[in-house]
């Protein structure tokens, strides 16, 4: 390591850890993409200290691959953000957390305990009484309970898309 | 001093990241950019003389504020901007390297396509202005504590390899023998900095990713064009 190079070295730590956190917080799609950018500058300082300290070229080289690499990821991941956009019409994030498998724990919300995500069926033996000022259950419309339920899975299922968006 | 100005830095962008009033958000900026450039400056600075170390502080400090605001601002179009400001402040860092031709093509594809890209598609995307989801920043305080581990971890590692770092970079001296041989002179097609020995380096070397990345782009184009449009309405 040469005298010099230190000071870029941090230059290079710090905007990287700066796009880390901007990637994390933010909750805009394109914004999440401008951070990985600001990561991207960090890296390429690095790479171009690097190559000045053991004064070679494969730095600078490596640099404009970046170059080349950060400009597809940019056009193609902005082509996603904008068909994306036309489907809910909005840049959140977390509309698309959707995605995920509905079983699983959400970042934001603590696990929910066991019993209350079982339905609680009565059992179809058994007398059901109508509730007091329910209206009774003439047809034996029973699965309005099943869709107030809290299970999950039911909840957290994505409607389909629809097609003439 | 070091680790001090890392903890006024987090504070700093702790303040930023929280939904607070306007001027706690600003002076949260300042101190993290503040608190990045004091431990910025812990590391022995760039050679040269005066001129050299005013523009080196001039670029960092510039790099570094606008990232912070970047990274914590809250309307999309201003992000962008300051994201310009800091492609500008990286490449003056690139210039200073002594790589010139890097420090213009990342202006120009940066500043040149990246940004205008990005302006355009918030422009398209985001009509009304601000929305409920740049107000609010998402699990800020466990990034943070995460992200400045990191920062600590790779500037102690920079440090510990700084103290263990010959203070010159002279080699070792030549003998009269060799200093004579014109093969042992430093040529100039060949310096580190030329564009000459880049553009041999890139057409000798790396031909072949050359040629690949060109057919990375194209590739990359004609999925965007093919992902963008709205089919329905018989753009495509």
């Amino acid at each position: 390591m040469t005298a010099d190079s230190g000071c870029y070295l941090a230059v290079g730590a710090a905007l990287f850890v700066l796009g880390g956190i901007g990637f994390v917080t933010r909750r805009n799609l394109i914004l999440i993409f401008l951070s990985v950018e600001l990561m991207l500058h960090g890296v390429s300082l690095t790479l171009l200290t690097f190559g000045r300290m053991h004064n070679n070229l494969e730095g600078q080289s490596f640099t404009i691959f970046m170059l080349t690499v950060a400009a597809c990821e940019a056009a193609l991941g902005l082509s996603l953000v904008l068909s994306l956009y036309q489907r809910t019409k909005s840049l959140d994030v977390d509309i698309w957390s959707k995605l995920s498998e509905p079983d699983l724990p959400k970042w934001d919300k603590p696990v929910q305990p066991l019993e209350s995500r079982v339905v609680r069926e009565e059992h179809p033996a058994s007398p059901r009484l109508t509730k007091a000022g329910g209206l009774p259950d003439i047809d034996d419309d029973f699965p309005v309970e099943l869709a107030m339920t809290t299970d999950p899975r039911k909840v957290l299922t994505p409607s389909p898309p629809d097609d003439d968006y | 001093m070091l680790y001090g100005s890392l903890a006024a830095g987090a504070v700093g962008m702790w303040l930023a990241t929280s939904p607070r009033t306007g001027a706690l958000r600003v002076l949260g900026s300042f101190l993290a950019s503040a608190g990045l450039i004091v431990a910025v400056a812990m590391f022995s600075g760039p050679g040269g003389d005066v001129t050299n170390k005013i523009l080196f502080w001039m670029f960092a400090a510039s790099a570094l504020l606008s990232g912070v605001l970047m990274v914590t601002s809250r309307e999309p179009v201003y992000a962008a901007l300051w994201f310009a400001l800091a492609t500008l402040g990286t490449c003056g860092l690139f210039m200073m390297q002594a790589t010139p031709f890097l420090a213009a093509a990342t202006i120009i594809v940066y500043a040149g396509a990246i940004i205008v890209t990005f302006l355009f598609v918030i422009m398209l995307a985001q009509q009304q202005g601000r929305s409920f989801y740049d107000y609010r920043a998402r699990t800020p305080i466990m990034s943070i504590v995460a992200s400045w581990l990191m920062l600590g971890a790779l500037l102690w590692n920079f440090q510990e390899w700084q103290k263990s770092a010959p203070a010159a970079e002279t080699g070792p001296a030549l003998t009269a023998e060799a200093a004579s041989n014109p093969f042992s002179q430093p040529s100039e097609l060949n310096k580190v900095d030329s564009l000459r020995a880049l553009g041999l380096s890139l057409f000798g070397d790396y031909l072949y990713a050359v040629e690949i990345a060109g057919t990375l782009l194209l590739v990359a184009g004609i999925g965007a064009i093919a992902i963008a449009p709205r089919r329905a309405e018989g753009t495509i």
